[in-house]
């Protein structure tokens, strides 16, 4: 029998709820889609504070959002807020009321959470992302406030960047400037690609990129309703935009502009059946992305016109095995995290070296920690970047690490798991201190603490048996006996510098784990 | 573009669409006259043609009456403003009322009279056996619910709810009675003879003068409140427009304050109408409505009744005492019933159209009927009560009100006068009694046409859901649903039941508010979720979801129609429905409840058009796409059938695509505002009008599409109050088989020679020219086909019996 899930999303203009049918036999289907418009977003702009009045009106429609699931006999649930809720000052106590009152738990996404879902929800499309990303690709997920660029090469995802460049934002810059609409197209023109500009040079090198996908909530719109809809009075040009469906090469796309410069507001409002505001929003949005696929010569846009409760749902049936062939999300978060050493020239030969040795004794003392995979997740990507401070000092390269990690975007992890990276990074130099700790993250709690010390403790192991950096370790065995953890290592070589160093690493292991490590060399 | 269909609208190619309207009640009363018809059935369409023009009046005559008095300038699509058009109509309605009396006159009443039944029109022409049964039926059973109205000074003339029948009276005092008091409130002098009849007689007025002194009351409260209320209209509307001539009393006034004399010349007069006054009372007294209208007098050779009215007239004395009734007539009159609502400031709608009922009560008066020959003195008097102007003032030869004609047709017997060559509703082969409805429906889209075939399926399609455990959730727009609703019942029994029922009630429907408010309640009792719909749009479309849980993941089930939810009409309607369990149409109409429910319009359809976002641009699209593709050298056909058309857009669109070379073929049955055969502007297009038997209420419309043929079916007519006001539902017909059929119907209309009217260039509608061509009667021959397709359907589940049962298999 097929599950049914539903997916919320407090959104900082609309909420959203989208029921879905899983099943192993058809994977996602979805059965219903319900939007409320309610702006948030101005509640934070004004003061920062969520009024009284929109509490009260999310706290009805999520009780309708109730209502309307239970008439579908949804069992499982997922309700995310995003922007307008992170910056909000009363977000917790609200939250905790709503929970009250209509027994819905909403969470609230980090941006990198939230930018993460956004993919889940392009690779909800399936095998059409699959197609797209075989090719160079960029995905240009545009946000109110910023934006945020990622590249996928050969399937996976290698960069991801935010820039400040969301809609809004610049909206309200054209305003203060006063510039009249004539002069929108330069200067929209030239704020992207002074940021554009830095971006090429700094992380897309040599990269080809041949398609853009693109989240938004302006052209998507236009794309999706004269795809599909009964708007049908269009010229010719914009015709076309609705025959290819959501896939538009550069070319038409530049005539559906062209085509879009000889109406005014109100008429193109008309005409594509969208909302006279909505015009001036509309324009930035399609010059930002010419200016974008004019810049890396891409070749076609792709508008999957897919909203955050995709994502959700993607991550809810990912969980649950719901796919049959799910892209590997957790390739795509490491597959930055190299990058990320890569740009700080960390050897990557011996982070991999580490991360193998990491892994192996993450997965040996397993009864011993019971951590999960996200731990191990957060070990390896702990593992990638143990020593890219390095880049910036030799001698205080622990706090220069963990500095580095904590203002890099790393996709897919919360704020919580980059503080608990940037953490174990930390400590596995630096002596390890509870108190400290406490004292100094206030954001982390005991759980989170006792993840770190855990974590460190493996990477403090692995890290030492590598001690020389020449990969002596290249293939160890582990065995638990007697409350010790042999680590068998198979080699000719000297390791009389890693058994020497060992000692004080196997300590603080023992102290978290209550069993001893000790290196048994077989000489091979 | 948009230049070149200008060109179409110029205000000469336009038909003014109340004249049209009255052209089809003309049609309807040319069944009324029409001698292939049964006796009985022209006393029901000549019924039809009075209530017809009732609602005419309450509505549109009022809402014209409405734009004269608030000064509105603008002008119809034909060109003509509203005074112009109200002056036109009320001549119009003249002459027609005419005509529906000529024919109860000269035709109905010499008929069943021939036939047996005779209307007795005057008490006196009664044997003297009904005569003592006339008498004590008025004893009995309606003397006590009469409730007699003196006017004088200190009784202000009663409210007469609108289209109520009444009779006005005028009395003179017997001598040595006491002044100015009506018999009926004084003590007799001496002690009459005291039968039990009079004591009872009396206990009976006591009661009705009690009554009537608090409706007094109350009424006179409700006057006054209502000539305040208009004097703030006038008022307001001097507002708007301050070279409005100031209302005559308040200009009388002024001018009394400034010249001294007027006040004795007032006076003066006063003296004199108070001595006329002395001499004459006038009273009225309401026909009461509790009571049916015609009373059936005891057999006789011929079956013979009189009217309620004249039994009262004749007894009228006795209802005041003391009073010589000089004379009386029967009156009636028609108000304003448009109701509007303003939405944004009514936070519970449902109160607020419970407000606006009462106040129907005392719209202004738009018409007033009275009995022909009646008093000049009572004439004068009514028409200065109600405040009508002369022409708004019908004399009638006849009895007032003809709907007394159903009451006609309802009498037992006479079966040889009545209709019976269209059949009973068939049952539908793909559905038949007892059947799985939802098993039905996973075989394939299932069609139906009412009232050919019955309409039970639709009944047994919620109802069935409401017992099937499966069945999650059940939705359900309800427009006019009928008294005792089986579906109303179905829906509380689902809620019950722990289904999750949502019921949208429109509670805007005219003239059935108050039967919506109950239903309502009473859904709301049983647990379903009610919804009132969207501000300021009606909700017209009709459409139920049922969303069953199966073994292989949610599936929707969908009703679509053309009409409402009721069971009665859907005897009398033709209109098509559609079930489905198409994954892309369930969406739709899970977005179409969504939206109704208030939340945002759905990211896309795929394929439904709804109304008023995006349907009028659908249709304008695929009447574009034709002419498009008669330009390219391809055929271009549209066929439309529809109870109305006075879109302007639609019809602009519809004259440039006739212009560029499309055939248009129409099938209208009430007002049409386009013409025909203007040169090079609608020489390609046919209109026609069937009036028949049933009232034609389905919308379908086809689209050549260059040999592409699509067809749709929908809850629209072509008026911009319901591509721009209303909820409707577009959908399409995608099943070739169905496809084959709902084209079928058209083709059968077109062919119709015995019902159809034709649309001639001079506006004026013309029986087809039957020479030399079949009698083809569209309704007949769905008839006969829905007959032979339901007994074609009856043999092979006969033989089914048969097929020898095998044993349950192991699941």
């Amino acid at each position: 029998m097929a599950n049914l899930f539903g997916a919320i999303d407090v959104g900082s203009h609309e909420m959203e709820l989208k029921v879905f049918e899983l099943s192993k036999k058809n994977g996602i289907r979805q059965i219903d889609d319900v939007i409320h418009l309610i702006d948030l977003g101005s509640d934070t702009y004004n003061d920062g504070k969520i009024s009284v009045v929109h509490v009260a009106e999310i706290k009805r429609i999520l009780l309708d959002f109730k209502r309307i699931m239970d008439g579908y006999g949804v069992t499982n649930c997922q309700a995310y807020a995003t922007s307008a809720f992170r910056d909000m000052e009363n977000a917790t106590v609200v939250l905790r009321q709503i929970e009250q009152e209509t027994g819905i738990h909403v969470e609230i996404l980090a941006n990198s959470e939230q930018r993460f879902l956004d993919y889940k929800s392009i690779a909800s499309k399936g095998e059409e992302f699959n197609r797209v990303i075989q090719k160079g690709t960029m995905i240009v997920d545009v946000g109110g406030g910023s934006i945020q660029i990622s590249l996928f090469a050969k399937d996976r995802l290698v960069l991801t960047q935010n820039m400040l460049l969301g809609i809004l934002r610049l909206n309200e810059l054209l305003g203060r400037i006063g510039a009249g609409s004539h002069k929108t197209r330069e200067l929209v023109e030239e704020m992207v690609n002074s940021q554009l500009h830095v971006f090429e040079r700094l992380y897309l090198q040599n990269m080809k990129i041949k398609n853009v996908i693109v989240v938004d909530d302006y052209i998507s719109e236009v794309v999706r309703k004269n795809k599909v809809s009964f708007q049908t009075r269009m010229t010719d040009t914009l015709e076309k935009t609705k025959q290819n469906g959501e896939f538009i090469s550069v070319r038409d796309f530049r005539h559906f502009m062209a085509a879009m410069e000889r109406y005014n507001r109100t008429e193109l409002a008309q005409r594509l059946g969208i909302e006279d505001d909505n015009v001036p929003l509309l324009r930035i949005s399609a010059i930002m992305m010419r200016c974008i696929a004019d810049r890396v010569n891409a070749e076609l846009f792709w508008f999957p016109c897919v909203t955050l409760c995709d994502g959700i749902v993607y991550e809810f049936a990912e969980k649950r095995r719901y796919l049959k062939a799910p892209h590997d999300f957790e390739q795509d978060i490491l597959a930055c995290a190299r990058q990320i050493g890569r740009r700080y020239r960390s050897s990557e030969e011996r982070a991999n070296t580490i991360a193998r040795i990491a892994l192996k004794i993450f997965d040996s003392t397993r009864k011993f920690h019971g951590m999960s995979a996200r731990e191990k997740l957060l070990l390896e990507i702990a593992s990638t970047l143990y020593d890219c401070g390095k880049y910036i000092s030799m001698t205080n390269f622990s706090e220069c690490s963990y500095n580095i990690i904590k203002s890099t975007e790393i996709i897919g992890i919360s704020k919580i798991e980059q503080e608990i990276v940037a953490c174990v990074v930390r400590f596995n130099h630096e002596r390890y201190s509870y108190q400290k700790l406490i004292a100094e993250q206030s954001p982390l709690g005991e759980e989170q603490c006792m993840t770190i010390a855990r974590l460190t403790a493996i990477l403090r192991v692995a890290n030492a048996l590598d001690r020389s950096h020449r990969q002596k370790f290249d293939d160890l065995q582990i065995r638990i006996q007697d409350r010790k953890m042999f680590i068998l290592v198979e080699t000719g070589e000297d390791i009389s510098l890693e058994k020497g160093l060992f000692s004080q690493r196997a300590d603080f292991f023992e102290e978290v784990f209550g069993i001893r490590p000790v290196i048994k060399q077989k000489k091979g | 573009m948009a230049d070149q269909r200008e060109q179409y609208t110029n205000p000469k190619y336009y038909q003014n669409r109340e004249l049209s309207w009255l052209q089809f009640d003309r049609r309807c009363l040319s069944e009324a006259r029409n001698k292939d018809n049964p006796l009985f059935e022209r006393l029901k369409f000549l019924s039809i043609t009075a209530s017809n023009l009732d609602e005419f009046f309450m509505v549109r005559i009022a809402s014209l009456q409405d734009m004269v008095n608030a000064g509105y300038k603008k002008r119809d699509i034909a060109g003509m403003t509203a005074k112009e058009q109200l002056d036109a109509i009320i001549e119009d309605t003249h002459n027609f009322m005419q005509s529906q009396y000529w024919t109860y006159n000269h035709q109905l009443l010499p008929g069943l009279r021939e036939n047996g039944l005779d209307v007795v029109e005057s008490y006196k022409k009664l044997t003297p056996e009904e005569k003592s049964f006339v008498d004590e039926y008025f004893i009995n059973e309606v003397f006590p619910v009469l409730t007699p109205m003196a006017v004088d000074n200190s009784r202000p003339f009663p409210l007469v709810s609108n289209k109520s029948l009444n009779i006005c009276a005028l009395l003179t005092r017997q001598e040595g009675t006491g002044q100015g008091i009506p018999g009926y409130l004084q003590k007799p002098k001496k002690p009459a003879k005291e039968s039990k009849e009079t004591r009872a007689l009396k206990a009976a007025r006591n009661a009705g003068e009690l009554r009537a002194v608090l409706d007094e009351v109350k009424e006179a409260k409700a006057a006054k409140e209502e000539a305040k209320a208009a004097k703030e209209a006038a008022k307001a509307a001097r507002e708007k427009d301050p070279n409005a001539p100031k209302p005559a009393k308040e200009a009388k006034e002024g001018k009394d304050g400034k010249e001294g004399k007027g006040g004795k010349n007032k006076e003066a007069k006063t003296g004199k109408d108070n001595k006329e006054k002395d001499l004459f009372q006038y009273a009225t007294v309401q026909v009461p409505a509790v009571l049916p209208r015609i009373l059936e007098l005891p057999e006789s050779e011929n079956r013979r009744v009189i009217f309620l009215e004249e039994i009262i007239r004749h007894h009228l004395d006795s209802l005041f005492l003391n009073y010589d009734v000089v004379c009386a007539y029967p009156y009636r009159v028609t108000r304003n019933a448009d109701l509007t609502i303003d939405e944004d400031d009514a936070s519970d709608l449902l109160k607020e159209i419970e407000k606006q009922l009462k106040k129907r009560q005392r719209g202004y008066a738009i018409r007033l009927e009275v009995e022909h020959g009646m008093d000049p003195r009572l004439l004068d008097f009514l028409k200065k009560e109600f405040s009508v102007s002369q022409e708004k003032i019908f004399e009638i030869e006849g009895p007032l009100d003809l709907t007394f004609l159903m009451k006609l047709y309802g009498l037992d017997g006479f079966e040889w006068l009545r209709e019976d060559r269209y059949a009973r509703p068939q049952e539908i082969p793909r559905l038949p009694a007892g059947c799985n409805i939802f098993e039905q429906i996973r075989g394939g889209d299932i069609f139906m046409h009412h009232p050919y075939q019955t309409f039970q399926p639709v009944v047994n399609f919620v109802a069935q859901a409401a017992e099937d455990p499966q069945v999650l959730a059940i939705k359900q727009t309800l427009y006019r649903v009928s008294g005792n609703s089986p579906i109303i019942a179905a829906l509380a029994k689902a809620a019950e039941n722990g289904k999750q029922v949502t019921v949208l009630v429109e509670l805007k429907a005219r003239f059935d508010e108050e039967n919506n408010i109950v239903w309502a309640r009473m859904l709301e009792h049983a647990g379903c979720h009610v919804i009132y719909g969207l501000a300021g749009l009606k909700t017209h479309s009709k459409i139920t979801l049922v969303v069953r849980r199966e073994d292989d993941g949610i599936r929707r089930y969908v009703h679509l129609a053309t009409g409402n939810y009721n069971d009665t009409t859907a005897k009398i309607y033709t209109d098509i429905g559609l079930m489905t369990c198409r994954d892309d149409i369930g969406e739709d109409a899970t977005s179409a409840f969504n939206m109704l429910s208030g939340y945002s319009e759905p990211r896309y359809w795929n394929r439904l058009a709804l109304a008023p976002l995006w349907l009028k641009d659908r249709f304008l699209y695929l009447i574009d796409r034709e002419r498009d593709h008669v330009l390219r050298g391809e055929k271009g056909l549209i066929r439309a059938k529809m109870n109305s058309l006075c879109d302007p857009d639609i019809m602009s669109a519809l004259y440039e695509a006739s212009a560029a070379g499309v055939r248009i073929e129409l099938i209208v049955r009430g007002i049409c505002c386009l013409k025909v055969g203007i040169p090079g502007v609608s020489e390609n297009i046919r209109v026609r009008s069937i009036v028949g038997n049933f009232l034609e209420h389905s919308r379908i419309f086809y689209f050549e599409n260059a040999g592409r043929p699509e067809v749709y079916a929908a809850s629209a007519d072509w008026m911009p109050r319901n591509l721009d006001r209303r909820v409707e539902i577009l959908f399409p017909i995608e099943d070739k088989e169905i496809a084959k059929k709902v084209i079928h119907i058209l083709d059968v209309e077109m062919a119709d020679t015995v019902k159809a009217h034709i649309l001639k260039p001079d506006g004026s509608y013309e029986r087809v020219d039957r020479r030399g061509k079949d009698l083809i009667d569209s309704q007949r021959v769905f008839c006969d086909e829905a007959v032979k397709e339901a007994q074609e359907a009856e043999r092979p589940r006969g033989e089914r019996v048969f097929v020898p049962a095998e044993p349950a298999a192991e699941e």
